[in-house]
């Protein structure tokens, strides 16, 4: 046919992003987006990440200029009567998000306002690190992120979808792992390893939902609890395609475009 | 680890640590073998980065680079530590060192802390050593994990940190005047040169050791110059201190000094470390310099650290975990890892425990989940895709995305992604690693820039035409909008998203 023929190429992200999604709402996820210019509350205050902590330094985060004056017009505040309004109002700093967990953590607060509990979702989308780049650093590269909360989500359900969604992104044969980490927005906190044509690789960070998280987005930790991963995305990508560096994919060229 | 979910490394934040096989032997002898350790460090305590077979003077050691978690770096930074921790994990014997306490005269040593960033400062005058070089084991210990040897008192000095965790210090005893150390806030602009020679200007941020006459003698994370131990040393003061780590790591990045007593000061040791390291720190010193005269302690303890105590239950253990963990499992545990803990009965009652002291991690219940998590393994949680009575709503900026995307799809364009950094815009971030300060306002200057790339690549790519779309975020100071363009052969067309296919 001449229409199929002509049609035009997708990028491996972009398609990888929509079979992740299609995975996670088979198993009842929803799918969530969010700003890219987040507040500091949103993106370390929410999760638990301390005043002091080093991530928040501006070796690892990118801080914007004169966002004091902007921060009206970039990030939308959480909807009025939320626990934390005032908090919010009180920070100005505005961030290039570090991780997708704000659009999460922004997910779960408005689940949790509009009685939507039990709730999981599940977002894809564009983070920043500030560090110099090589084949397996980018300033922006992708993450997958998501969460579950309810009275009795565990570590168990948590291996229980992360395992199931590395055998539908990398096949059946592929084993999952989970070893001890640490995360200020987890307790506890595990990393996820994938064993993919004989080599183990470190997909990203889970664990269960903090209490001073769940606290924050105006749960009650007595009541809720739940499970939360991030991971990178890109990863996911170069190792189901083999592609070696994670440059190429911001890059405008088309050659990548092949799957 | 890094803070971030996702990456295991993080540019600035580094909780490696060298851990010699041999000298965790000294307190567990029935270790498992090198290779099976590897496993047990990477599924129970922390990532092994690296590990290493040495043959040093034909004897054999491995060397195991950990990657320590950052809430265990307050213990496990160390041999001690992590040799502990293995036996407690393990169920096997650990070997806790008798040192020889040397008989101490009384001593006019005072210490004056008068800063809320030295919680508490543990030294004592030795007099009648001899400066030398260090014994073989020691010098052979250092090496392993890649430390040089400079002489048996510096050398012990070292050992000690790596073995114990907590940084100590001498100084020279013939240069100091008086016999009170000071401790306290720096004032703005006052000068210290370091041991590396280096002059720094110090802050009221800032902390200084000085004798009676004021010489400046430690930063608190690194010694100065001026009563640097010498080959003819005689007398010297040792010290330990526990800083506040803020304080340390402040200090440490405006100064610029990345020491090993940094990074374990700014993690944040229990104040119960110091009078450990200072007996075991006195011992060596006694071991090489048996002429040598110990005068007494002086401990200045000006913030004590509390006894803490967590309660938890079996039931509530359970749940977090989604894994049924038997009372008996976690008695088990308790016992192993030498908790003080009280029954109170039942699984939904559970336990009292007092946290040991270096165990500053320890706060919550859930806290306590990791611990029975970790310890039992997490490959024995059997894991199930739960079903949640939850109503997905659609997403409806993913769903103008996907329409826009395979509308240009089907229309033959083919889809790039750019960066969204670029030299010129509205809003800019304050400090880059690149020179592209700026976010991009617009989808069409990458664009144009990927069609010329792919025009050049067309007969490679079996393409007559270059048709490319971008789908993405471009900031501008009224705000963040999603955007779409594409080209019409070399013009390209721009739009909002919520504009597009109207």
């Amino acid at each position: 046919m001449t229409t199929e023929k002509k049609k035009g190429t997708i990028h491996p992200l972009s398609l990888l992003a929509q079979e992740a999604y299609q995975v996670f709402s088979e198993m009842g996820f929803e799918i969530a987006t969010g700003p890219e210019l987040e507040s500091e509350w949103y993106n370390f205050d929410v999760l638990n990440v301390p005043k002091d902590h080093p991530a928040r330094d501006m070796q690892d985060t990118f801080w914007i200029k004169d966002a004091a004056r902007m921060q009206k017009n970039f990030v939308a505040l959480p909807a009025s009567g939320l626990r934390h309004e005032q908090n919010f109002s009180a920070s100005s700093s505005l961030v290039l998000r570090t991780h997708t967990t704000s659009v999460t953590a922004r997910s779960i607060e408005q689940a949790g306002k509009e009685g939507r509990l039990p709730c999981a979702f599940v977002s894809i989308g564009k983070v920043f690190r500030n560090e110099a780049t090589d084949a397996t650093h980018e300033m922006q590269f992708y993450q997958i992120d998501g969460a579950m909360v309810g009275e009795n989500i565990s570590v168990a359900d948590m291996k229980g979808v992360l395992t199931h969604f590395y055998k539908k992104m990398l096949g059946n044969d592929v084993k999952i792992e989970f070893r001890p980490s640490f995360f200020p927005f987890t307790e506890p906190s595990l990393e996820v390893f994938a064993k993919f044509e004989g080599k183990w690789i470190e997909m990203g960070g889970s664990g269960m939902l903090h209490p001073n998280v769940l606290l924050n987005l105006g749960l009650d930790p007595k009541k809720v609890q739940g499970f939360a991963f991030g991971h990178g995305f890109d990863r996911i990508a170069m190792v189901k395609w083999g592609i070696s560096d994670v440059r190429l994919f911001y890059q405008g060229d088309l050659r990548l475009n092949q799957f | 680890m890094c803070a971030f979910f996702i990456r295991g490394t993080c540019v600035s934040i580094n909780f490696n640590m060298l851990i010699s096989y041999n000298w965790l032997k000294w307190y567990i002898p029935e270790a498992p073998r090198a290779e099976k350790l590897v496993n047990i460090f990477n599924y129970h305590i922390c990532e092994v980065e690296n590990v290493e077979h040495r043959v040093l003077n034909n004897t054999e050691d491995w060397i195991f680079d950990l990657k320590i978690l950052p809430n265990r770096a307050h213990d496990l930074l160390s041999h001690h530590g992590v040799a502990h921790e293995l036996a407690s994990l393990l169920n096997i014997k650990f070997i806790d060192p008798k040192y020889k306490v040397p008989e101490s005269k009384p001593t006019k040593l005072k210490i004056e802390i008068v800063t809320q960033k030295d919680r508490r400062h543990v030294g004592r005058i030795i007099r009648n050593i001899k400066v030398s070089p260090s014994p073989e084991w020691v010098v052979r210990r250092l090496e392993s994990i890649s430390q040089r040897s400079i002489n048996n008192i510096v050398d012990a000095t070292n050992l000690v940190m790596f073995d114990s965790g907590q940084p100590t210090h001498a100084f020279d005893l013939d240069k100091i005047e008086g016999s009170r150390l000071n401790i306290k806030d720096a004032k703005n602009g006052q000068k210290i040169t370091l041991l590396t020679g280096e002059e720094k200007e110090l802050d009221g941020t800032m902390i200084i050791i000085s004798d009676e006459k004021g010489h400046p003698l430690d930063t608190g994370i690194k010694g100065g110059k001026y009563a640097e131990i010498k080959a003819s040393t005689t007398g010297i003061i040792i010290e330990a201190d526990n800083f506040d780590p803020v304080f340390a790591r402040k200090t440490g990045q405006a100064l610029n000094i990345l020491t090993d007593a940094r990074k374990r000061f700014e993690n944040d040791l229990s104040q119960e470390l110091a009078p450990y390291a200072i007996q075991e720190l006195s011992a060596l010193i006694y071991e090489m310099c048996p002429d040598a005269i110990f005068e007494d302690v002086v401990d200045t303890y000006p913030q004590k650290q509390k006894v803490r105590k967590l309660s938890f239950s079996a039931d509530r253990i359970s749940k977090i975990l989604g894994m049924v963990v038997s009372e008996k499992e976690i008695e088990n545990i308790l016992k192993r890892y030498n908790y003080k803990f009280s029954a109170r009965g039942g699984p939904a009652s559970g336990w009292e425990i007092t946290i040991p002291p270096l165990r500053l991690d320890l706060v919550i219940e859930e806290d306590m989940a990791e611990e029975i998590g970790r310890i039992l393994g997490y490959d024995k949680i059997k894991g199930k895709v739960p079903q949640i009575n939850f109503r997905p709503k659609p997403n409806e900026v993913y769903l103008k995305i996907l329409w826009a995307r395979n509308k240009l799809l089907d229309e033959g364009y083919s889809e790039v992604m750019n960066t969204t950094f670029c030299d010129k815009g509205e809003i800019s971030v304050l400090a880059s690693a690149s020179d592209k300060k700026f976010l991009r306002t617009n989808l069409t200057d990458g664009l144009k820039e990927s069609l010329k790339l792919n025009q050049a690549n067309a007969p490679l790519l079996g393409l007559d035409e270059v048709k490319i779309f971008e789908i993405g975020t471009v900031f501008k100071k009224s705000g963040e909008e999603m955007h779409v363009a594409y080209n019409e052969e070399n013009k390209i067309i721009e739009k909002n998203l919520n504009e597009f296919g109207k």
